[in-house]
């Protein structure tokens, strides 16, 4: 009897965790709005870590404004790793926040899923004056999302005592670029082994993204070449076009001057172990991670060193992400939501966060608090770095352009071949999307 | 005397009960939802539409699927047989040592790995091949390989992977191997001694043969396991260089999360799903076969 009324107990308690587990979970902020006004209400935010201790540090500085909305902020800090997974599960199990951190690659989807806001008629011409970078949240014929995370573009940071070494001055052209990446490949113990090299490249992806080689190396080089990812009415990709190519194989012909093992090398492992061990003339990294304080401490064998925001061929152009903030149309108070994204992203919350996580003022009324020597990023460099273009299939069609330049790095296809198949494979991807979705 | 109780012919199936829910939510559920949402267009974010069989005759032009299954199928050539082998030998040489305390350290050694991470796993070994260690490079040195060049090459990257699954889950096949060796009894090897075999003999006529069905069942699990690896290789090589190392698991992960393709993802992990269930039918028909040899 009591084997009997176990195993009923397990059935049922068994039934009773399944029907747990398979509910959905309700707006916070729905159940507390629609009862009594004079409660507090709760706004969900969803961000990936943007500092050491995000949660606390945002908490610290929202308290404030808390108090005066009678809002609750409540935060879920997703890991990068699994950011975009989070965000795929949360809106399949009914779960959305009121505001979330989206990067280009995200917006697509959720744009023509109609899950994020259109902003255009909820800010005036004076958020434009204030936000600086407000236009760069505009995509698809919309604006929606506030840069929370700009300014700091990957870009070309150079060791200036081999250049010193070199009698060159920091490159400003390609052709200056390859010069003195030539130069500095050089066997410098004399035992017949190459150990300084004139470009510190990292390809594999096996901790980051395959995303992470074109934000590195590869925008920048098509941008300034003058070609894009797709063409201007996003229903191709133009990067196998002869600006493409030219790009290409411009990377392509560095190859002598990066590490052997440049296939197996991460990008963050080729900038951390052969740059700033001072093994290479070049390193590219995002700007946010290297300034005088990272470098004193994470890379100490480094002290004499400097960057270039963007070469110069056609015209200039580095990776400059403009992460956002967006708000959800399932949020129940978008104007709050949009409140509070105005308020982080603003000039009172940003001046204190920017003293424990430094970055680019993203009003005009924050004054630049970072690195003296990064902020001409900021300030005369501003026009030569950009985010990405927000197009249909993002991630698949970028995932496949990296993939391909995998091979043409590795020896496998040449480069016009590589880019015209990696195309053909692309505008399919499109083609497909636009037949589904018009 | 003590009334023997009635057992309710309802008893058993309480018993089964919370493993068959489970099951069946869990296993079955998915299973079909799989396959239903592989006849949709269907992105997580947006309800699915259903499209017919328009994923399942992409999945006859898709020139990524093919490639991912010729990975798949490559990791599973490679690491199965070595894994059976280098397991049996190990568990064959630990058996008779294994009281001793190198054969304890052997045993705990090869073992280790496979309560490791797959994920942490990975991260070192990328670590230790590309760190440019001296130590490390003159290891390798010995065999005339650049340990920093592994990964970087589509060639020998899916080696590597393959080699890794191996080092990682051996230990898993040799403790199988090993309790299957003890059930063995020692009088067949008294016997055999008796009538003059030699230790090459003893291993060939008696354990191997004895050792079959084990062998079969590793096998099988041992395939299973290598064509759904993925943590390994996510952060080892992220299915890299230009998709050498890309499964058929990392495919669907990539189509689900990655791509907002999660109805087509569904018919892909079908087509995976279809491969294990072979595997399986195989494994049933050898092990029937080899129950009604012995």
């Amino acid at each position: 009897m009591k084997k009997k009324l176990l195993s009923v107990l397990l059935c049922v308690s068994m039934i009773s965790a399944l029907a747990a587990g398979c509910g959905s979970k309700e707006s916070t902020s729905s159940e507390e709005n629609g009862s009594d006004s004079s409660e507090a209400t709760t706004l969900t935010m969803w961000l990936p870590p943007l500092d050491e201790d995000t949660e606390t540090n945002f908490k610290n500085l929202l308290s404030g404004w808390e108090e005066e909305n009678n809002c609750t902020v409540e935060m879920e800090i997703i890991p990068w790793q699994s950011y975009e997974e989070r965000w795929a599960t949360g809106v399949a199990g009914g779960e959305t926040p009121d505001i979330g951190y989206m990067y280009v690659e995200m917006y697509p989807t959720y744009i023509s899923s109609g899950l994020v806001m259109d902003l255009t008629d909820m800010v005036t011409d004076e958020d434009y004056e204030e936000y600086l970078f407000l236009d760069r949240g505009e995509m698809m014929g919309g604006l929606y999302g506030v840069p929370i995370v700009t300014g700091v573009p990957f870009v070309l940071y150079y060791n200036q005592d081999i250049l010193d070494s070199l009698n060159e001055e920091a490159p400003e052209t390609w052709e200056d670029f390859a010069r003195i990446c030539e130069e500095a490949t050089q066997d410098t113990d004399g035992d017949g082994v190459i150990d300084q090299y004139g470009y510190a490249v990292g390809l594999n992806s096996g901790d980051m993204s395959n995303l992470y080689v074109l934000n590195s190396y590869i925008y920048s080089l098509l941008w300034q070449a003058g070609g894009d990812i797709y063409t201007d009415d996003l229903k191709e990709v133009a990067f196998n076009n002869e600006a493409g190519v030219e790009a290409i194989e411009f990377f392509k012909s560095l190859k002598p001057y990066m590490p052997e093992n440049v296939m197996s090398l991460s990008g963050t492992d080729a900038f951390s172990t052969i740059f700033a061990e001072g093994k290479a003339a070049f390193g590219v990294t995002r700007s946010s991670s290297a300034d005088e304080t990272t470098f004193a401490s994470d890379y100490p064998n480094l002290k004499n060193w400097d960057y270039v925001t963007s070469l110069k061929n056609v015209d200039y152009g580095t990776f400059g992400a403009a992460d956002c903030l967006s708000v959800m149309t399932t949020s129940e108070n978008p104007e709050l939501a949009l409140d509070l994204i105005k308020y982080i992203t603003g000039s009172e919350f940003m001046t204190e966060y920017h003293k424990v996580a430094p970055g680019a003022p993203l009003t005009a009324t924050e004054e630049y608090t970072g690195d003296p020597k990064m902020e001409r990023i900021v300030s005369e460099d501003r026009d030569k770095w950009r985010p990405l273009q927000a197009g249909p299939c993002g991630s698949e069609i970028l995932e496949n352009y990296a993939a391909h330049i995998q091979s043409i790095m590795e020896g496998n296809m040449d480069v016009k071949e590589a880019l015209d198949e990696s195309a053909e494979y692309c505008n399919e991807v499109l083609n497909e999307y636009y037949a589904e979705n018009e | 005397m003590k009334k023997k109780k009635k057992v309710s012919v309802f008893t058993p199936y309480l018993y089964i009960a919370p493993i068959s829910l489970i099951l069946l939510t869990f296993v079955a559920g998915s299973l079909i939802i799989a396959i239903c949402f592989s006849f949709t267009q269907y992105n997580i974010i947006t309800p699915a539409k259903f499209n017919g069989l328009y994923n399942y005759l992409k999945l006859f032009r898709d020139t990524k699927l093919r490639l991912c299954i010729m990975n798949t199928l490559k990791i599973a050539v490679i690491s199965v047989p070595l894994q059976i082998i280098c397991s049996t030998l190990l568990a064959v040489l630990i058996a008779s040592r294994q009281h001793t305390i190198l054969g304890k350290l052997t045993k705990a050694a090869v073992f280790i790995p496979y309560l490791s991470s797959s994920a942490v796993v990975g991260t070192v070994w990328k670590a230790i091949l590309n760190g440019g260690n001296p130590i490390v490079k003159s290891i390798f040195g010995i065999l005339g390989i650049d340990p920093t060049m592994l990964l970087g090459s589509s060639k020998t990257a899916i080696i590597t992977v393959a080699l890794l699954i191996v080092w990682k889950d051996i230990g898993y096949y040799m403790i199988i191997m090993l309790s299957s060796l003890m059930s063995i009894s020692n009088s067949y090897y008294e016997v055999a001694k008796v009538d003059g075999a030699t230790s090459f003999d003893m291993l060939t006529k008696i354990t191997l043969p004895l050792l079959k069905p084990t062998i079969i069942m590793n096998t099988f699990l041992a395939t299973i396991v290598s064509v759904q690896v993925f943590d390994l290789i996510y952060t080892m090589t992220g299915g890299g260089p230009s998709m050498s190392t890309t499964t058929l698991v990392m495919y669907a992960y990539q189509l689900t999360f990655k791509s907002g393709k999660s109805g087509y993802a569904m018919a892909v992990s079908n087509v995976l799903m279809l491969i294990l269930l072979v595997v399986i039918l195989f494994q049933q028909r050898f092990l029937k076969r080899d129950a009604s040899e012995i």
